[in-house]
């Protein structure tokens, strides 16, 4: 028993020793336990039990001492030999530092970019409980009808899964007290709006239930990026008086910066203080729909129970109110999670972004393991004669492993300043996509990751560089043994690694291929209209002066006059809105259901849904949209005149595609008013250059006084006479806000924004990818030659001409070049599907640009073998043979 | 001609590196017999466990202070598994630059009346 005891213990004890490094264990380990051996006899015949209990102890306390010391000692020693390898190496030191920055530093950029959009919770209380509500007339087309006060109050009082339920809508109002009179985007919100939400104001206060009780006096809340830019972040703030809607507003809170949904607002108020959702009309109307809801679960409340929860309420309301909710709508509520509605829209672009940042590091980690396994090839000699005066293999290992980790994590702190840096342009180009953008930054996780990224990179090169020295370590002793030829096994990993490098690249190039024929294609098509020289400002009137539509077209009437008559303006025009403006893509249309004269709906047919806008009579003529059928409007359309409407040429194609629309009539409201259509205009791509252009009816101005927008076609460019302008329409009227002046051109141009950065991005990635693969497999090829020197003097020797040798070079090269794009257009199928959403008139697997791409990189490939493969055909053999 | 390796470098010794010192000074051991003659010496205050033995015998052979010895004591004797470490000249120019460094400690101590009886002024 006693001798099973002590082979116990000396087992435990040899589990201890493990903590110590390899070499210190294959030097020590056996004679340590032999004297733990001895002090454990002694101290058992001595002490007995205790005796024991204080050896061991001892013992771990003192394993537990050194062994870290004898790890940090080994570690210093590593990391002064790896330095020293490095400034012997500056070349591929520098090579090696630059690849690594730029793919961990692609992937760190992204990675917060993705972490902060997709991955980490949203910045409200119980995120996960907040949820956006729709109204939707399915049979009718309408996805979002949004709600009127009245169903706002029947969801919030007959609801079982709902904790809190506030609502909200968007208006632009005009501020007035400081300087110009100035549009603010305005969201009027229940009173708790800010409370549900967890939202608490670095200034001030959020609203009370008294600020939002008809006749409270007027306040406001700040939205932090309003307050920051226009007040300069005034900490005193709080308690400053605005006018605005011919009441004074004072200021009582100033928000954090936080994402806004749906729209990004300057400023907020209670619903009382809006005069639009405080007049009779709203309050009583059930049919006046203009507000959004958000929610709060209960806890423990699915989004499925609160789905049956609101569809129950809303089958109540369509027996309760058959007229405001007809059964051949298809009426319904149904909630989406508020995470998903600010993620959505932007989930297809980032996944596919990180995706490519990913093969970038992926190439990179291969382009710095093919340079440090070239570097093997010349430390063989070195590492053999170490081995030999007694180093352990495994200490060799150890070392590489620490030179590889070294390397990386300079790339990766580097790469890590370089995303720093790019921060700013990140949080830019993801704004387009989402509200979150703004809680992007680097911080911990971030820098976690790249740390992963850095450590893995190390492992990866630096195991293939380790596993290739542990083979060849014997084969380096021996004599013109760097001369002879790569070893076998080695020559093999770096061909494997080269043919990855080109199959990646090739995935890259086949994506940003794909997005900049897309971005061509959305470039080259016919917008509908002629965006060049045309000005546009958007005007925002002081809606409590101009109470009337006819005050309003009066004034409307003034400015056209003022800016026609202003030198070089050809023609003008006043609007709701022009083909992709800024807010019309974000916000998208109005929209109306007609009744078509002479085409009754069939049973359960719901009547069309049609996109509408308001023009002046120079509206076509300014925009350049042409005119296929009829007459445009002119002025005698207005209030008493016949009422009129201009239809687009894709709803006459669909109500009258044999038939002259002209004198043909449409009615907005079931009937009671009747529209008679005068003119057929071409269509135009208004809500994007990717977008269909839906059905469009456009009424005068004169006739409906939605006036928002000036537009006016110059002959010089529309920017010379933005100042002339914009003096023209304060003369008229200045408590007009002015805002968005820019080029129709400007517009479009914006409206492909989103696609171009990523086009831009994948470009860039592709390029780098490209780069370092070339690059790598023509320092391969240089390499291979130069190992291989005496052999080809003696193939010259024994009679290869000159061309022989270039062909051979050159054919080993093509050879890995041709396999990689093989693997990588398999691959490149498989993946660019997922890529699908994000192209315009172009398919995934578009052949032009595979072909391309094939014959773009084999190209390359051939160029970049083509030097090394010259050095060789120019060896001499004389010299050759007799090089060691 | 190789350069003379200077000690004041690795002074101070730590306490178990100086006592594994002074058990080889009078010639080489094995580890377990170095244990068991500091133990003895020190009547039992110090007492070095396997860990921190061999830990501060890597550190002196890697400054080449001790050095395995190829002389091996009488067969009888002679256990094959224990390597026996002896000092080197160098390593014992460390011990007695060691040794004085605690000299003229201890003389500065009494020049300063540290060990006074207590209860005196």
């Amino acid at each position: 028993m006693p001798n099973e005891k002590r082979s116990l213990s000396e087992r435990f004890f040899q589990m201890l020793v493990r903590v110590f490094p390899f070499d210190f264990q294959t030097n020590y380990a056996g004679e340590m336990a032999g004297v733990f051996r001895e002090q454990h006899r002694e101290a058992e015949e001595r002490g007995g039990f205790s005796g024991l209990v204080k050896l061991w102890g001892e013992t771990i306390a003192g394993v537990f001492r050194t062994a870290p010391r004898e790890h940090w000692e080994i570690l210093k020693q590593d990391c002064a030999y790896a330095f020293r390898m490095m400034r012997k190496n500056p070349g591929f030191t520098a090579i090696a530092i630059l690849t690594l920055t730029l793919g961990i530093g692609a992937n760190t950029a992204i990675f917060s970019v993705v972490r902060a959009v997709l991955l980490s919770p949203l910045p409200y209380q119980q995120g996960q409980q907040l949820i956006f509500i729709r109204q939707q007339a399915q049979k009718m087309g309408m996805d979002d009808m949004g709600f009127s006060v009245s169903e706002i109050n029947d969801y919030r009082e007959q609801n079982h899964t709902l904790s809190n339920l506030v609502e909200y809508h968007g208006m632009a109002f005009t501020l007035f007290g400081h300087g110009d009179p100035e549009r603010v985007n305005t969201g009027v919100v229940s009173w708790n709006y800010f409370d549900m939400f967890g939202i608490r104001p670095i200034f001030g206060r959020t609203f009370l239930p008294a600020d939002d009780q008809i006749g409270a006096p007027a306040v406001l809340i700040l939205g932090y990026e309003y307050w920051k830019n226009n007040f300069h972040g005034d900490p005193d703030i709080v308690g400053k008086t605005f006018e605005m809607n011919d009441k004074v507003h004072t200021v009582v809170g100033v928000l954090p910066s936080i994402p806004q949904y749906p729209d990004e607002n300057d400023v907020y108020m209670p619903t009382s203080a809006c005069p639009f959702r405080s007049s009779q009309r709203m309050i009583e109307g059930r049919d006046h729909r203009m507000m959004e809801v958000f929610a709060r679960t209960k806890p423990r409340v699915s989004l499925a129970e609160a789905g049956a929860d609101l569809s129950t309420i809303a089958g109540r309301l369509q027996a309760e109110y058959p007229k405001s909710y007809p059964p051949e709508a298809g009426y319904g509520a149904t909630p989406s999670s508020l995470r998903d509605e600010l993620i959505h829209g932007s989930r297809p672009t980032l996944v596919v972004l990180l995706a490519a940042a990913g093969f970038v590091l992926l190439i990179a980690c291969a382009n710095v393991a093919n340079l440090t396994l070239s570097r093997m090839a010349r430390r063989e000699r070195e590492l053999a004669v170490r081995t030999a005066l007694g180093a352990g293999r495994s200490r060799l290992l150890r070392q590489l492993l620490t030179e590889s980790f070294i390397l990386a994590f300079i790339g990766g702190a580097a790469g890590l300043l370089l995303a720093y840096d790019s921060l700013g342009l990140l949080v830019d180009f993801a704004a387009r996509l989402t509200p979150r953008a703004r809680e992007i930054h680097v911080d911990t996780e971030v820098l976690l990751f790249t740390l992963a990224a850095a450590v893995g990179v190390s492992i990866i090169f630096g195991t293939l560089s380790a596993v290739s020295a542990r083979g060849n370590l014997s084969s380096g002793l021996k004599e013109g043994s760097a001369g002879a030829g790569p070893g076998r096994q080695r020559s093999l990993v770096r061909n494997v690694l080269i043919v990855a490098q080109i199959a990646f690249s090739f995935i890259l190039l086949i994506g940003a291929g794909l997005m900049l024929q897309s971005l061509y294609r959305l470039l080259q098509v016919n917008p509908g209209f002629v965006p060049q020289r045309v000005l546009a400002m958007r005007l925002t009137f002081n809606w409590s002066k101009n109470k009337t539509g006819e005050q309003l077209i009066a004034e409307a009437n003034k400015l056209l006059l003022r800016a026609k008559g202003e030198p070089d303006v050809l023609s003008a025009a006043i609007s709701s809105t022009y083909p992709l403006e800024p807010e019309l893509l974000t916000y998208g249309q109005g929209t109306t259901n007609f009744q078509i004269e002479g085409h009754p709906l069939g049973a359960g047919e719901a009547p069309p849904t049609v996109n509408v806008a308001s023009a002046s009579p120079e509206y076509f003529k300014t925009l350049g949209i042409p005119l296929l059928r009829g007459r445009a409007f002119e002025d005698t359309d207005d209030q008493k005149g016949l009422q009129v409407v201009i239809i687009n040429d894709a709803m006459r194609r669909r109500f009258w595609p044999n038939d002259n629309p002209i004198g043909q009539r449409i009615s907005p409201n079931d009937g009671k008013d009747w529209l008679t259509i005068v003119g057929v205009v071409g269509d135009v791509r208004e809500l994007g250059l990717n977008r269909t252009p839906a059905i469009e009816v456009y009424s005068p101005v004169a006739q409906n006084s939605d006036a928002r927008t000036l537009l006016v076609r110059t002959i010089v460019d529309p920017l010379i006479l933005a100042t002339r302008l914009r003096q023209a329409v304060h003369d008229v009227d200045p408590q007009i806000a002015i805002t968005h002046v820019m080029s129709v051109e400007e517009a479009r141009r914006q409206s492909l924004t989103a696609q171009r950065l990523t086009a831009t991005l994948l470009g860039l990635f592709a390029g780098l990818a490209l780069l370092i693969a070339i690059a790598g497999i023509g320092g391969i090829m240089a390499l291979s030659v130069s190992q291989r020197v005496r052999e080809i003097g003696i193939r010259m020797a024994l009679g290869a001409r000159p061309s022989a040798i270039l062909r051979m070079i050159v054919g080993q090269g093509l050879m890995l070049a041709v396999l990689g794009v093989g693997i990588g257009f398999a691959g490149a199928l498989a993946i660019t599907r997922l890529m699908k959403s994000l192209l315009f008139e172009v398919t995934p697997t578009d052949p032009a640009t595979f072909i391309g791409v094939a014959l773009l990189l084999t190209s390359a490939a051939l160029v970049a073998t083509f030097v090394p493969a010259r050095r060789a055909a120019s060896i001499d053999p004389n010299v050759a043979l007799r090089c060691e | 001609m190789p350069k003379k390796k200077d000690a004041e470098p690795y002074l101070p010794l730590t306490p178990a590196m100086f006592h594994i010192m002074l058990a080889l000074a009078d010639g080489e051991k094995h580890g377990y017999a170095i244990l068991k003659e500091v133990a003895r010496r020190t009547d039992g205050k110090v007492q070095l466990s396997a860990g921190t033995l061999y830990g501060n015998l890597a550190r002196l052979e890697g400054s080449g202070m001790i050095l395995e010895s190829d002389r091996r004591p009488e067969v009888g004797l002679d256990d094959e598994r224990r390597r026996y470490y002896g000092l080197t000249e160098f390593g014992r120019e460390v011990a007695v630059a060691e040794a004085h460094r605690m000299e003229e400690a201890l003389e500065q101590a009494h020049a300063k009346k540290l060990f006074r009886k207590p209860g005196l002024a």
